[in-house]
Parts: C-alpha cells; sequence; structure tokens
C-alpha cells in the first residue's frame, strides 16, 4: 500500500502548513500529490434565520482560502510535487468522501481541535465515519497550541497499537512499503486486566508470553522487511496504556485500526481513536477495518 | 468553421469569463473542469489555443502542460496560462520535474496572472489565432 496521494482536510484553525511540510519524508517512498480540501460548513453561509444565502460571504470565504491554497500550492509546485485544491461549501464528511473517490487518495489528514464537550463527540464521530464510509487511512493531527513543539517526521519512530485483529495485519502491509523513512516500530498490545487473572504467578507469566510470541511474529514480518521493530506488553485501559507506551517509547505517531462497527458505549462515552486524538501531542493514524 | 479555443479552469465563474471572452473574439470554446477532462478533450478536438489554469484538481496545469508539450501530435499547440500561482513557482516547478527524471519542456507561450482584464485575454488569444 504506497502513500502517492494525500487529501489534506483543513479549516485552517486547528491544521497549518508545516504538517504538511512534516508528511514530505513520504516523497522518499511514494508521495507525489498532495490535494487540499476546504470545506465551508454551511451554517457560515445559510440557514440563518431571515438572511437567506450570504453568496457574498460565500465568496469571501473562498476567496481567503484561495490565498492561504496558493501559497501552499506555491512551496509544493517548486519542489515537483502535484497538487490539487477543493474549496467547496457543505458538510465536511459528504465533501471529504467525495474528493477521496474522485482523487482516489490513500491517506486522509485532518486536524482535531478540543472544544466543548458536544463538539468533541461531534468531530469524533466525523473521523470515525470518514475511516467508515472512505475505507482510507485517516491522520489526525492534534490542534497545536502555541506552545507544542510539532512533530517533524511522524513516519520515523510509530507505535503500532495491535489488538491482533485482521487489521493488524493491515497495518503490516501499511508499513512495509514505508522501510526508507522509518527508524524504528514499536508494537505494543494492551491486554486487559481481566485476562491476568489467572491464580498463580505462572499463569499470569503465560498469558503475557503468549501475547508476546504473537507481537514477536508481528515484528518480524517488518524486520524481514528491514525495518527494526520491537514489541512490548502493556496492562490496562488501551486508549491510556497506548499514550503512556508512546511518551515511553518516545513515539513521533500512533497507528491503531478502527472497528468496522463501534459499539453505542464507544461512540457515546468514549473511542480509544478519540482519547487518543486527545491526550497525545502526536499525530494518530487510524487504519481502517478489513472488510 | 471558428478556430477552437480549449478552456481548463475548475472555477466555473473563471471558466464563464475565459469562454465569453473567446466567443467575444469569434472563437469557438471548449470547456474541462481539470486537467485530466482538459488532456481528453486535448486529444479528442485538438484546439487551436489552450487557455490553462494551474491549481485545480485531478490533474494541475503543471501536468497538463507537460503531457502536451512532451507529446509530438500536441506540442505545437499554443498555451496562455492563466493563473494565480506566479510563473516564478510554475517555471521551478517544471525545472523540479525535470530534475526528477522527467522530458525537459519548453516555457508557455504567454503567462497571465489572475485576475485579467478582457482585453488582455483579449490581445492574448489573438496574437496567436486572430
Amino acid at each position: 500500500m504506497d502513500v502517492r496521494k494525500i487529501l489534506f482536510v483543513t479549516k485552517f484553525e486547528e491544521l497549518w502548513f508545516d504538517a504538511v511540510e512534516s508528511l514530505m519524508d513520504l516523497r522518499k517512498v511514494s508521495l507525489d500529490h498532495v490535494v487540499f480540501l476546504n470545506v465551508i460548513e454551511r451554517d457560515k453561509v445559510a440557514l440563518r434565520r431571515g438572511k437567506g444565502y450570504q453568496k457574498i460571504e460565500e465568496v469571501r470565504l473562498r476567496e481567503m482560502a484561495n490565498i492561504r491554497f496558493i501559497n501552499w500550492a506555491e512551496t509544493l509546485f517548486e519542489r515537483g510535487l502535484e497538487v490539487g485544491a477543493y474549496i467547496v461549501v457543505g458538510s465536511l464528511v459528504k465533501q471529504v468522501i467525495t474528493a477521496v473517490e474522485k482523487e482516489n487518495i490513500d491517506l486522509i489528514v485532518v486536524g482535531y481541535e478540543k472544544k466543548g464537550r458536544i463538539e468533541q463527540l461531534y468531530s469524533s464521530s466525523d473521523i470515525l465515519e470518514i475511516i467508515r464510509r472512505s475505507q482510507t487511512p485517516v491522520m489526525v493531527y492534534k490542534y497545536k497550541p502555541d506552545n507544542t513543539l510539532s512533530v517533524e517526521k511522524p513516519f520515523e519512530r510509530p507505535l503500532f497499537a495491535t489488538c491482533f485483529s485482521k487489521t493488524s495485519q493491515k497495518v503490516i502491509e501499511y508499513l512495509k512499503p514505508m522501510a526508507p523513512v522509518i527508524k524504528k516500530v514499536t508494537i505494543i498490545h494492551v491486554a486487559d486486566p481481566k485476562s491476568l487473572k489467572e491464580s498463580s504467578a505462572m499463569g499470569v507469566q503465560k498469558t503475557r508470553k503468549k501475547i508476546r510470541r504473537k507481537l514477536d511474529e508481528l515484528c518480524d514480518m517488518l524486520i524481514a522487511e528491514g525495518i527494526d521493530a520491537s514489541p512490548a506488553v502493556y496492562v490496562g485501559t488501551p486508549a491510556k496504556e497506548i499514550v503512556t507506551a508512546a511518551k515511553e517509547c518516545n513515539a513521533t505517531m500512533v497507528i491503531t485500526g478502527t472497528s468496522s462497527n463501534p459499539s453505542l458505549k464507544e461512540k457515546l462515552i468514549g473511542s480509544t481513536p478519540r482519547y487518543l486524538a486527545e491526550k497525545t501531542i502526536i499525530p494518530t493514524l487510524l487504519i481502517p477495518p478489513v472488510t | 468553421m471558428s478556430k477552437k479555443v480549449l478552456v481548463v479552469d475548475d472555477d466555473p465563474d473563471v471558466r464563464l469569463f475565459n469562454v465569453t471572452v473567446v466567443e467575444e473574439n469569434g472563437f469557438t470554446p471548449i470547456e474541462a473542469r481539470d486537467g485530466e477532462e482538459g488532456l481528453k478533450l486535448l486529444k479528442e478536438e485538438r484546439p487551436d489555443l489552450v487557455i490553462l489554469d494551474v491549481l485545480m484538481p485531478r490533474q494541475s496545469g503543471i501536468r497538463l502542460f507537460r503531457d502536451l508539450k512532451t507529446d509530438k501530435s500536441l506540442k505545437h499547440i499554443p498555451v496562455i496560462l492563466l493563473s494565480g500561482i506566479a510563473k516564478r513557482t510554475f517555471l521551478r516547478s517544471q525545472k523540479a520535474l525535470t530534475e526528477f527524471g522527467g522530458e525537459s519542456v519548453p516555457e508557455p507561450e504567454i503567462y497571465l496572472e489572475k485576475p485579467v482584464e478582457p482585453e488582455e485575454l483579449s490581445a492574448a488569444i489573438n496574437k496567436f489565432i486572430g
């Protein structure tokens, strides 16, 4: 799975050009085309009681986005990259899916801005909906407060959190062609504390050994491709432990699979991707499930 | 039969402007919304002139220009670049693509920066096919 074409979705408030710059390392692999997408939300130009459709406001927003995209495009064009841009009015999910289909996108990059509780639910469900409908990996960049350092090369030291589903194999296949840009991959599994409720220490150790063996198998697949990989077992709540592991191994990005049918509880209370987007300062790469 | 001008731009307002200027000068416009569609129409319609934007979805004007100028049967067709992207960027981009192993391409016949006045575009069109 080569990442040849990236769709960069931005509202400008939460995703900057330095996020695009951080992905330029992928040129060593296969990246040669960046497509920018700015979705003007309908409520900014329409749906206002008594005002009708505000065409002038739409033109203003379009031109503001256009000026920004021209600046970004010029930088990328001069490096020999192919660049495209869409500025559209509509719903975020629908417009992203449309652009993915038209452009045959390999990776979607979106920003995640910490907002109020209701908006957070909305934003994370948007991201999960995009993954579910487009079947395209999504990289979520955390909202960057002024005092946060940006990640220069997300693919340099990724942390892959696996639950040994079929998606794990998909992630491995995704990482294999990235060998020229990866220095080391840490593959972790977060075990449920309940699964370690053995009567003896030996029982617990056996469970750990079994998990470790499975992780070794995944590592070996990457090592065979010339990618340094090491396993680690954590115990506890997946999202929290992944954040801890990312800090401990100085990861530049977290990679995780997504469920094909997230439970209602996950949707309403808090999914792992949302927790990761909130709690890590590094990007999160979400891989769609195997269909 | 009047000469054909292929107008390639993703912005419908700009396309309408360009098409109007082409018609006002007595030529037949053909419209394309992006580089891919533009290349297809280039091969099918064999226009006498191309008015080309740079930053577009699916395929940019930079790639379309390269495709056109490296195709033996198309490279004689003059191109007016009409874009918000600076000419300097366009030339550097072509140079970078050549360095990446591509074929060297000539400079565009005319490069106009958006927005243009109708008279300016008319003069450019008539320079080639008037």
